[in-house]
Parts: structure tokens; C-alpha cells; sequence
């Protein structure tokens, strides 16, 4: 008897844990959803500096998520297959970004690539400045977000048995034909949503960016700016357009993680 | 011809050590050994899929240890297949190859062909194992390498497809290296047989030699031999430079004589059980030198054949014989016996 009761108190215990997590996560969003949702998206038809603040999110996002997939995949090979002399160091240099707070990265940034450093400068001599430009937000988004990239595809690769891989070498392929032939399509599924985390986590970038590029403004700056300068009321559409925007990321994850890829069928 | 020589690999802890033996061009090598005894780090290590730490690999002739896998012109076939599973089955089996009608060819001649159309999930272990066969030989290696390839395959199928097998080596003078576990395959397809055994091999012969004289009472067991003691040797007769000499052999309170080329010193007697004459009472006039008085402990009928454990020395003696002899005998538990064992039955290693 005593057993079953303490059994009831600690699933209870558990339960209502949960259930605080669950609120705490949940009640800020829905009440801002709630709020501004229906303002946000009415705005949208008619509030241009939106429209083009979310355009350039989405542009500067996909641009980092596709600059990252074309250099991080190899380097995730290599990582997932062990292969890299020091990888451990490797992998340390491409998870650091994730700890450092983001205004400190763009800080960061900020002395490597701006106008005061010989690189910024001799890119600002030939048009590509990075303070103040979308390609500064790129670089920015890039930096906090493709090591959620290259961790993810790290993973799924490794998923993939290294078998398939010689075996396809024993029928001819050359080691890196084998991975295209092989090796990517098994990870496909995994690949692409590590893209996808990776441009969600762009898109909702802030720190980095609002150090680096004020101006052009991208959502979440935009949202600041007018919550700073105009107050609650004028940033709550924005933020919540935002948020609602947020969910095509999730409903792609989701449909994702609830397929199943060949490699899993087989096994 | 596959040539290894002080081959070393490892796959994660393991360590292949020192692997060195010659298979015959056109010959079929059989590989036997226990789990886990580096039978198919070997395989890969020949295939180029995993370094060799030292030692060299060499190909129809030419060193091959430094060449990568695609450039060993070799077939692999896995136990489990690795049927790539984004692709059909005829794409698997064309997967290597440009040539369609070679790989429908060899389709055809395995089997596969039936399945062509199926998707690689909806097949059983043994219909893999057929395409993964197919796969390996569509681009026409002279050098297959097998890792249990009939594994998965049920007992009617198996015997179709070794004999397509056996006839495509033939045909296309095919050098192959087999790795398996079943002794009749080994005994069947072999020219030339290996065991390995904790990362080295322990032995090579022909498979006649491998069952009869295995080198060592850790092979002898592992090939099931029904009777491994282990003990002293003496060399009886004969100078120490002769090769073969009269031997005696004493440990677990047995003495046996025998004949071979064993130094003298520490070894095993390793008798087949149907090197095991039993007897109820003491033959006269035979030229079996050794006859050793023991009670049955145990009869074990399996079919035509019955397996009969003696008490002898302080060993236990087995024996196989017909069911009928252990009928005519009247052989159960407590009955006293005779075994009776020729010198030239009585391996020392």
C-alpha cells in the first residue's frame, strides 16, 4: 500500500513538472500569437517595410543555409566518418559559436570582417562591405547557425552504415562517387533536416545581426526597433507574424521525423 | 591468385595479425574460424575497404596494398548483403556495371531475376544474399570474395545457387576466398581451406588435411574432432631429423601410440570419432596398436549414427559408430567396452 502511494506522488510529481515546463514554453507564445496574429498578418498586406524586412530574412537565411550545406556537408563527412586528423579540435572550433553569447559574436564578427580589418576592408574595396549589408547578415546568420548544421548532418551521415560505401567502391566507384551515389542519398532525409533547423535558427537570429547590420533590417531587428521606438503595441504584428512563420520550419521537421528513410526500412 | 603476406589490419580493437597464405589462381579458398576471429577484417582488408597496418596484398600477381578498393577489381559479398536500399534490385545489380544484358545474364543464372522488380525492403535475408551474389559478379571480377553468402538462404535454394556458383568460377576462372561456418561447404568447394583463430591463421592445407591433421588441438576443436587430449609426446623411433616417427602420447591417463612428424614435447591426440573401433571384448590379431579398456557412459542416437562416450583413462573417448553395431553391441550406460584405435588414426599436434 505504501508503495502504491508513493508510486501515485511521484507520477503525479512528474505530471505536474511537466505540465509547468509545457506552460512555460507555451503560454508567451500563445499570448503573443493571440494578441498580434491577426494585426500581423492584416499588416503584411499593406506594411512594406515589413514584407521587405521578412524577404530579406528569408533571402539571408536561405542564402547561409545554402552556403553552409554546400561546405559543411564535406566537413560532416569527414567528422562522421572519423577521418579528419584532430577532429576533436575540429569539432570544438565548430560547436564554440553555440556558447558564445550572439552579441558577442557579433562583436566578434565585427573585428574579423569589419570595415578595421584587413579583410572587411579589402572586401568593402570591391563592394562586398559587410557592416550594414545583407551579405553582413548572411556572414552573421551563418556564423551562430552552421554548427546546428554540420552537428545534425554529422549524425545522420554517421547513421549510415560505412558499408554501403565499400561496397560500392568494390563495384567500381571511386571514394567520393560512392558517397554521392551512396552516402548522400541514405543521409538525404537527415540532411535536409539539419538544413532546416539550420535556417530556422537564422531566421530567429537577433544579437549577432543587430550588432553587425542595423540597417537593412531583418524581422527580429525590425521587431526590436519598433518595439524600442514606438513601443509594445507597434512591435507585437511583427513579432507575432514571426512566430506564426516559425511554424513551416516545424511542420517540415515534423513531417521529416515522421517518415522513414531507406536505410531505416532495410534495418 | 590472391597472395597475403604478413598482412596485418585492424577494425576497432581487433587486430589481424600476420595473415599470410597463397590462393591458386582459379582455386576456391574457404576461411573457417569461431566468431570474432578476423575471418572478415581479412576479407576487407583483401578488398582494400580497410588498411593494411603491414604486410602486402598482391592480386593476380601485382602488389596491390596501396591500390584502392575500386582499383583491386574485386567482388564482395557481404552476409547481410548491404543491398543499397534508395535503389530497386535491378539497380542493385547493375550497380557496377554498364553492360545490362551482362547483369540480366547473371540475373538470370542466380535467380535474381524474378526479383528484379521487387523493392530491396520486401525481400527475405536469402533473396538479399542472391542479388548481393549478382551484384558482386554483374561487372565480371576474377576475384570474389564471400563472407557467408548462403547464410540466409534456405537448404534448396543453397544447393542451386553453390552449384551456379561453382559452374560461373569455372567458366570464368574466378579466384575465390569463402568464408563460412558449414564444413560440408568447406569440404565440397574447397581446394584449399584456412582457420583463423583470435586474429591469426592457425592453419592452412587442403581440406582433406585441415579435418584430418589440423595443426593444432584449438583447431582440432574448432572442426570438431570428437576426441582432443591434451598431454606429452615422445618420439619413440627414428633419429630426431627423420620426419615421421613412431610417437607415444601420454595425458589424461591415456597412452597412445602414433604416428607423425610432432618434435616430442607438449601436444594434443586428436582422434576422429569414427577413428573409434568399439568392442566388447579384446580383439586378437589385429594390427591396431592401441586397445583401451573403458565403460559406457553415454549412447546418443542420431539416425544411422550413434555417438558412444567411454570412460578411459581420466579422459572421456568418443566414439561413433552405426546405430546398428550399437544395437548388435547391446551398448547402454555401465556396459565395458574396448576401443580400439590405429597409430596412423591417432593425430599428434
Amino acid at each position: 500500500m505504501r508503495a502504491r502511494g508513493a508510486h501515485r506522488v511521484a507520477t503525479a510529481g512528474v505530471v505536474t513538472g511537466a505540465l509547468v515546463l509545457l506552460l512555460l514554453l507555451a503560454l508567451p507564445v500563445a499570448v503573443l500569437v493571440m494578441r498580434g496574429g491577426v494585426e500581423g498578418l492584416r499588416q503584411l498586406g499593406g506594411d512594406a517595410e515589413l514584407r521587405q524586412s521578412l524577404m530579406l530574412t528569408a533571402a539571408a537565411a536561405t542564402a547561409a543555409t545554402l552556403v553552409t550545406a554546400l561546405l559543411g556537408t564535406p566537413l560532416a563527412y569527414l567528422l562522421a566518418r572519423d577521418e579528419m586528423p584532430g577532429s576533436s579540435i575540429v569539432s570544438a572550433v565548430i560547436e564554440l559559436p553555440l556558447l558564445i553569447p550572439h552579441p558577442v559574436a557579433g562583436i566578434a564578427l565585427l573585428l574579423a570582417f569589419g570595415r578595421a580589418s584587413p579583410i572587411g576592408d579589402s572586401l568593402a574595396r570591391v563592394g562586398l562591405g559587410i557592416v550594414g549589408s545583407p551579405l553582413g547578415i548572411t556572414i552573421a546568420m551563418l556564423f551562430v547557425a552552421a554548427p546546428l548544421y554540420v552537428s545534425a548532418a554529422r549524425e545522420a551521415i554517421a547513421r549510415v552504415d560505412r558499408r554501403y560505401e565499400d561496397v560500392a567502391r568494390t563495384l567500381g566507384d571511386t571514394r567520393w562517387h560512392a558517397v554521392r551515389r551512396v552516402t548522400l542519398p541514405l543521409a538525404r532525409r537527415g540532411l535536409i533536416a539539419s538544413a532546416v533547423v539550420m535556417w530556422a535558427r537564422a531566421v530567429s537570429e537577433f544579437g549577432a545581426i543587430v550588432i553587425l547590420t542595423y540597417n537593412p533590417k531583418v524581422a527580429s531587428v525590425l521587431s526590436y526597433d519598433r518595439f524600442t521606438a514606438r513601443g509594445l503595441d507597434a512591435a507585437l504584428p511583427v513579432a507575432a507574424v514571426l512566430v506564426i512563420l516559425a511554424v513551416v520550419p516545424l511542420l517540415v521537421l515534423r513531417s521529416l521525423r515522421a517518415g522513414v528513410g531507406p536505410a531505416e526500412r532495410l534495418s | 591468385m590472391i597472395e597475403a603476406a604478413g598482412l596485418s589490419s585492424r577494425a576497432g580493437r581487433f587486430v589481424l595479425s600476420d595473415a599470410t597464405f597463397t590462393i591458386p589462381a582459379n582455386a576456391w579458398g574457404i576461411v573457417l574460424g569461431p566468431a570474432g576471429s578476423g575471418k572478415t577484417t581479412l576479407l576487407e582488408t583483401i578488398a582494400g575497404v580497410r588498411r593494411a597496418t603491414s604486410g602486402s596484398v598482391v592480386l593476380r600477381g601485382v602488389d596491390v596494398t596501396q591500390v584502392p578498393p575500386e582499383g583491386r577489381r574485386v567482388g564482395i559479398v557481404h552476409q547481410h548483403g548491404y543491398l543499397f536500399p534508395h535503389l530497386s534490385v535491378s539497380e542493385n545489380i547493375a550497380y557496377g556495371t554498364r553492360d545490362a544484358a551482362a547483369a540480366s545474364d547473371i540475373a538470370r543464372r542466380l535467380g535474381a531475376d524474378a526479383l528484379a522488380d521487387r523493392a530491396v525492403q520486401s525481400l527475405s535475408g536469402g533473396e538479399r544474399q542472391v542479388v548481393a551474389l549478382a551484384r558482386a559478379l554483374a561487372p565480371g571480377p576474377d576475384i570474389l570474395l564471400l563472407d557467408e553468402p548462403f547464410a540466409a538462404l534456405d537448404q534448396r535454394r543453397r544447393v542451386r545457387v553453390r552449384a551456379e556458383l561453382r559452374r560461373l568460377q569455372r567458366e570464368r576462372s574466378m579466384t575465390v576466398l569463402h568464408v563460412t561456418h558449414d564444413f560440408v561447404e568447406a569440404g565440397t568447394l574447397g581446394d584449399i581451406a584456412m582457420v583463423m583463430d583470435g586474429g591469426r591463421i592457425a592453419q592452412v592445407a587442403d581440406p582433406e588435411t585441415l579435418f584430418r591433421k589440423p595443426a593444432s588441438g584449438a583447431v582440432a576443436d574448432f572442426l570438431g574432432a570428437e576426441n582432443v587430449f591434451g598431454g606429452e609426446v615422445t618420439r619413440e623411433s627414428s633419429s630426431a631429423n627423420d620426419d615421421v616417427a613412431a610417437l607415444e602420447f601420454r595425458g589424461h591417463g591415456l597412452t597412445l601410440s602414433g604416428v607423425g612428424d610432432h618434435p616430442g614435447g607438449p601436444g594434443h591426440a586428436v582422434i576422429r570419432g569414427d577413428e573409434v573401433v568399439l568392442s566388447t571384448a579384446v580383439q586378437h590379431g589385429t594390427s591396431a596398436r592401441n586397445a583401451i579398456a573403458g565403460t559406457v557412459l553415454e549412447v546418443a542416437r542420431d539416425g544411422v549414427l550413434s555417438r558412444v562416450t567411454i570412460s578411459a583413462g581420466d579422459a572421456s573417448l568418443v566414439a561413433v559408430i552405426t546405430s546398428a553395431s550399437a544395437g548388435e553391441l547391446s551398448l547402454q550406460p555401465g556396459v565395458d567396452v574396448i576401443a580400439t584405435i590405429k597409430a596412423t588414426a591417432v593425430h599428434l599436434c
